[in-house]
């Protein structure tokens, strides 16, 4: 999960760089995941009048430039259904999104989601939601940014680890999907049992003589 | 026999049903997995190192990335998703997913490995990428095959950008491509190394310029690197963009030659000497950079948050302008630096730098090249020229130090830049004189916008620096003497103007290594010569500016 750095890199990208000695700035950003792995995200924000003058001109009035910005800034997933709503009167905005193939599921089964982020500042929410606050440096710690993850009711023993680059990581299994019951199984083997049941009982039971 | 008859019906029908129902339930099959791809047009062999590198640039340059979805109701187990380029890689797994559910969807990136041999292809083909998925229990019909072509281009040939035409929309998306200017830095050529190493002994008399971290040793070797240039008599050339068509990738391309050829070959480009330079102090331990501007590069290096540049053109050569001093270069690099900064400063996108270093670091690694006894006897041979030149106490140029430390200032609405000339009533924006026109409302207008080009007296420029008008004042005595000359001053500067005239009025398109620029415009004598209005955009988003330039040229009277 690439992603909440470089929305912020995405989205600023245009943005001069005069507005970052002004109060810091924040952003929210809500990843929902489904129990396929996928993400449904969301980034709000609301700015200041000049910034908002600057990312109205150069994304607002133009969010096909935004989306391809978002698909450049994360190569690694396929993003889709983008949706921009932005308030005017409040210089806010709210960019939605798919992202396919966030969580990744290893050979042995175990699903994980990378963070990219070194020594994450967790906060567990509930079992199955998670917050964290970062201020990257890329900006100068001016963009503060609160990320809620929240896992699927099918993720089970989450836990915080590390991968080899001492990056946070999630780690989760995820409770396969049962089959329901199948009618047609049902019949067959219903049928099944009485014909074997009717020929044993035929086997058993001697013909009468004639 | 009646008796078994009628049981017999029953579980056969039982057991068809329950059969059935399982092979239903799992989509048929053992299974399958739809595919989508997305592909890279082409691959550049200079940057292997970077396609192969999956956290280099952020993952931005791969292959190929494949979206797998599982249709089916059946869990697949270890799918397991190969590659392979005939000629180039063999089989290759890039992704074993553990299991994908019903309707599981997973993203596949291929970084592609090819060997180091790939910096050895001097022609381009077009090649085939096979991708299978499989997984188990997979019969050999469940098994997904998709394939896809792709060109890989010569060694030598550096593509612009990789953006589709259709989605250019400005001077960035034209040069997207700017970072792997860093894999044509070779410090670690055998041929460079020795090429340095003999500069270092003979015109700089053994200095390391990289050990004291000094300004002026480090100015020093820049200083040399021009004068071991200079004697041995290399030559600037000329050269243009030649369009590519790729799939939907339109894009520009230019032809470097690498480092070692320019050594051997005594000849260059602005941007192929850059590439030399940096080189050559990368190999000294020196931070180099190789600084773009509209239609020129020009080799420098920062140090301790100070930046130096040279103009490493000044060689020039006979029949282009003359061969200029060390000094001349350290001058004219000087000024070049200055009108760098302050118009990276201003938020212009057109100005920007390819910090060698920085990138290495990002995973832009340079390409790895053999040694080549040909190519060290004639490094050898150009030794021969040398002679101490640059003295201990010369000159070192002065420092150029920018405002903050963002090294590729963004865009930043607040004018202040004191050389522009706006009139203060927008509506009635024109410019004076004869063959004046009216500048669009949200186009900035300067005076002598380009020092290097005194002729250019007055421009327009499109917010986002793609289109322009420009007007020339240039001494001569006809319309044709003045197009000459226009010519001549373009060629300088590295670009190469084709121009037909009917009257007064001339269209034409100047390439460069930074593309082709279509542009239209009218000619007029005036008392002290003629002037030339001209108007147009870079070839890639003039189809946006058409409509302004069309304007531009009707108003002009």
């Amino acid at each position: 999960m690439k992603a909440p750095k470089y929305f912020i890199i995405a989205i600023l990208f245009l943005i001069g760089t005069s507005t970052f000695a002004q109060q810091p700035m924040k952003q929210k950003i809500d990843m929902v995941l489904d129990k396929y792995g996928n993400a449904d995200l969301k980034v709000s924000m609301t700015m200041n009048a000049s910034m908002w003058q600057n990312w109205v001109q150069s994304f607002g009035n133009n969010p096909a430039a935004l989306k391809r910005e978002m698909q450049r800034a994360m190569p690694s997933y396929f993003l889709d259904d983008f949706n921009l709503d932005k308030n005017d009167m409040d210089r806010s905005w709210e960019l939605t999104m798919k992202a396919y193939g966030v969580c990744k599921v290893d050979k042995r089964g175990n699903w994980y989601l990378e963070t990219d982020e070194k020594d994450v500042d967790l906060t567990e929410l509930t079992e199955h939601k998670y917050m964290y606050v970062a201020s990257p440096l890329e900006f100068g710690g001016q963009i503060q940014q609160t990320t809620m993850i929240e896992f699927p009711e099918e993720a089970e023993g989450i836990k915080v680890d590390e991968d080899a680059y001492g990056k946070t990581v999630f780690e989760f299994d995820m409770k396969r999907e049962k089959a329901g019951f199948n009618p047609m199984t049902g019949a067959g083997l219903l049928l099944l049992l009485i014909g074997l049941g009717w020929l044993v009982t035929n086997i058993v039971r001697k013909p009468k003589e004639a | 026999m009646k008796r078994f008859l009628l049981p017999s019906i029953l579980i056969g029908l039982g057991a068809i049903l329950t059969a059935l129902s399982f092979l239903i339930g799992s989509g048929g099959g053992n299974g399958t997995v739809d595919i989508e791809i997305e592909k890279a047009s082409f691959i550049m062999p200079a940057a292997h190192n970077v396609y192969s590198n999956s956290e280099a640039l952020d993952g931005k340059y791969y292959l190929f990335k494949a979206k797998l979805t599982n249709p089916t109701k059946a869990t697949l187990e270890d799918v397991t998703v190969s590659y392979r380029v005939p000629g180039f890689i063999e089989w290759t797994e890039i992704a074993v997913i553990g299991e994908m559910f019903e309707g599981q969807t997973a993203s596949v990136v291929c970084y592609p490995k090819f060997k180091d041999d790939i910096v050895e292809k001097m022609t381009e083909s077009m090649e085939k990428a096979e991708i299978e998925v499989t997984w188990d229990g997979a019969d050999d019909d469940d098994i997904v095959e998709e394939d896809f072509a792709f060109k890989i281009v010569d060694r030598n040939l550096y593509m612009f950008t990789g953006i589709p035409g259709d989605e250019i929309a400005g001077w960035s998306d034209v040069y997207d491509n700017d970072a792997l200017l860093a894999c044509f830095v070779t410090p670690n050529d055998p041929i460079v190394k020795y090429y340095t190493q003999v500069v270092q002994e003979k015109v700089l008399k053994g200095d390391q310029a990289s050990v004291s971290q000094n300004p002026q040793d480090a100015a020093r070797f820049l200083m040399g690197i021009y004068e071991a240039t200079r004697m041995s008599h290399m030559v600037y050339s000329g050269t243009k963009g030649i369009p590519q068509s790729l799939d939907d990738v339109s894009s520009f391309s230019q032809h470097n030659r690498l480092p070692r050829e320019v050594i051997t070959g005594n000849t260059g480009l602005c941007l192929e000497l850059s590439l030399l330079y940096a080189s050559m102090m990368s190999a000294a331990g020196l931070n180099p950079i190789i600084f773009l501007v509209p239609g020129h590069a020009y080799p420098g290096f920062e140090m301790k948050g100070t930046y130096y540049a040279i103009e490493a053109t000044k060689i020039g050569g006979e029949g282009l302008g003359g061969i200029g001093s060390v000094q001349e270069a350290l001058e004219s690099g000087e000024k070049q630096l200055q009108e760098w900064f302050k118009m990276a400063q201003m938020g212009d996108p057109r100005y920007t730098m390819v910090n060698v270093h920085e990138l290495n670091q990002q995973g832009v690694v340079p390409m790895a090249l053999k040694d080549d006894e040909f190519m060290r006897q004639k490094v050898k041979e150009i030794g021969e020229k040398f002679e101490p030149t640059v003295s201990e106490n010369a000159k070192a140029p002065k420092k150029n130090t920018p405002r903050n430390n963002n090294p590729r200032p963004r865009p930043d609405n607040a004018s202040n830049d004191n050389t522009r000339v706006v009139d203060s009533n927008p509506n009635s924006r024109r410019t004076s004189g004869p063959l004046s026109f009216a500048i669009p409302a949200s186009w900035t207008y300067s005076k002598y916008p380009f020092p290097e080009v005194p002729i250019a007296t007055a421009a327009a420029m499109s917010p986002d620096m793609t289109a322009n008008a420009i007007i020339y004042d240039i001494p001569a005595s006809s319309i044709d003497e003045a197009l000459a000359y226009l010519y001549e001053t373009l060629y300088y500067m590295g670009s190469e103007v084709a121009y037909q005239r009917n009257g007064s009025s001339i269209t034409g398109e100047t390439y460069s290594a930074y593309g082709t620029f279509r542009w239209k415009g009218k000619a007029k004598r005036t008392g002290s010569g003629v002037r030339i209005v001209a108007t147009g955009a870079n070839d890639m988003t003039y189809g946006q500016h058409s409509g302004t330039i069309n304007s531009i040229y009707k108003s002009i009277r």
